[in-house]
């Protein structure tokens, strides 16, 4: 029997599953690449950025080396192992629907 | 919506964005074009003057060296030229994590064919086996960008290893051409063929594709 309420509500909002599931395809994403990416607007962005790294699924890092200050994002251990468990238990959810 | 239509909603959103994220074409198709098209044209006279004239030489291997090095140079400006341009536009930095993931895939093979290439033919003059390494090594940098490139990217990498393979075996297998006091027809034929014909048939399909592979799997 699956439990609902399992469900890391943080990551099952669209905005913030979206930036999850970009940052797990590889290492860091700069703030332009997401936003390019996923359309966001740019305070829409940041504040789904500052929940997540609240919450500890994602760091920020910047580099101020260049004439522009870069901004990047990645997800740190804690915020990979929940995208993944997140990705598990929607499987079993779909899993538990089909008939057999 | 129910827990499981959101469920499979959600699915289907992180497979795409996933499928997006991983696609980085670094090969422009009007670069490859215009590449081609140099190829198909600086190969075309050294090709038809050793047919005509009993397999005789048109330039010297320097010569041969440099006119492909300016080839490559052009190209390489226009590419770099188009790629700026179509990460403006569509609002994404030049230098993304996509282009470093492509360079450190990329820049071995090249580097290692490139710098054999140039040895072959000031060491040894053997222009044709330069040729040859240079599009066997080309085939492989684009076949190490597979699974982050456009598919017809990867296709253009086969279409490099087969063709090079071939080539090499069709040049190794004729000791008429071995017997050659210059290979610049033979090595012209080869550079022409690929670096030109299979970039102008990789543009064209770019062009007039229906719908590449990565668009179609969004």
């Amino acid at each position: 029997m699956i439990d609902f309420d399992q469900i890391d509500k943080l990551i099952h909002e669209k905005g913030r599953l979206s930036i999850m599931t970009l940052l797990s395809t590889r290492g860091e994403w700069a703030f332009q690449e997401l936003k390019a990416e996923l359309g966001m607007s740019d305070g829409n962005l940041i504040s789904h950025l500052r929940t997540l790294g609240t919450a500890g699924y994602i760091k920020e890092s910047r580099d101020e080396s260049g004439n522009r200050p870069r901004t990047s994002y990645e997800l740190t251990t804690a915020g990979r192992t929940a995208f993944k468990e997140y990705i598990e238990l929607l499987g079993e959810i779909v899993k538990a629907a089909q008939p057999t | 919506m129910t827990t499981t239509e959101a469920a499979l909603e959600n699915l289907r959103l992180i497979r795409s964005l996933m499928e997006k994220a991983h696609v980085y074409r670094t090969i422009s198709a009007p670069a490859a074009l215009a590449g081609g098209v140099m190829a198909i044209l600086a190969s075309a006279w050294p090709v038809q003057h050793a047919a005509t004239h009993n397999g005789e030489a048109v330039m010297s291997d320097v010569c041969f060296l440099t006119d492909w090095l300016i080839i490559l140079g052009i190209a390489s400006v226009l590419n770099v030229i188009l790629l700026r341009r179509e990460a403006a536009q569509s609002g994404r930095p030049f230098i993304s994590g996509g282009m470093r993931m492509a360079l450190r895939a990329l820049a071995p093979p090249l580097l290692v064919g490139g710098c054999v290439g140039v040895g072959l033919i000031i060491f040894l003059h053997n222009l044709t086996l330069a040729a040859v390494m240079w599009i066997l090594c080309y085939g492989l940098a684009l076949l190490a960008t597979t699974s982050f490139a456009p598919r017809s990217l990867t296709r253009l990498g086969q279409a490099f290893v087969i063709a090079g393979l071939m080539i090499f075996f069709a040049w190794a297998s004729h000791s008429d051409v071995l017997l050659l006091s210059s290979d610049v027809g033979p090595a012209s034929l080869a550079m022409g063929l690929t670096f030109g014909l299979l970039h102008v048939v990789y543009a064209l399909a770019v062009f007039f594709g229906r719908q590449p592979a990565e668009v179609q799997a969004k």
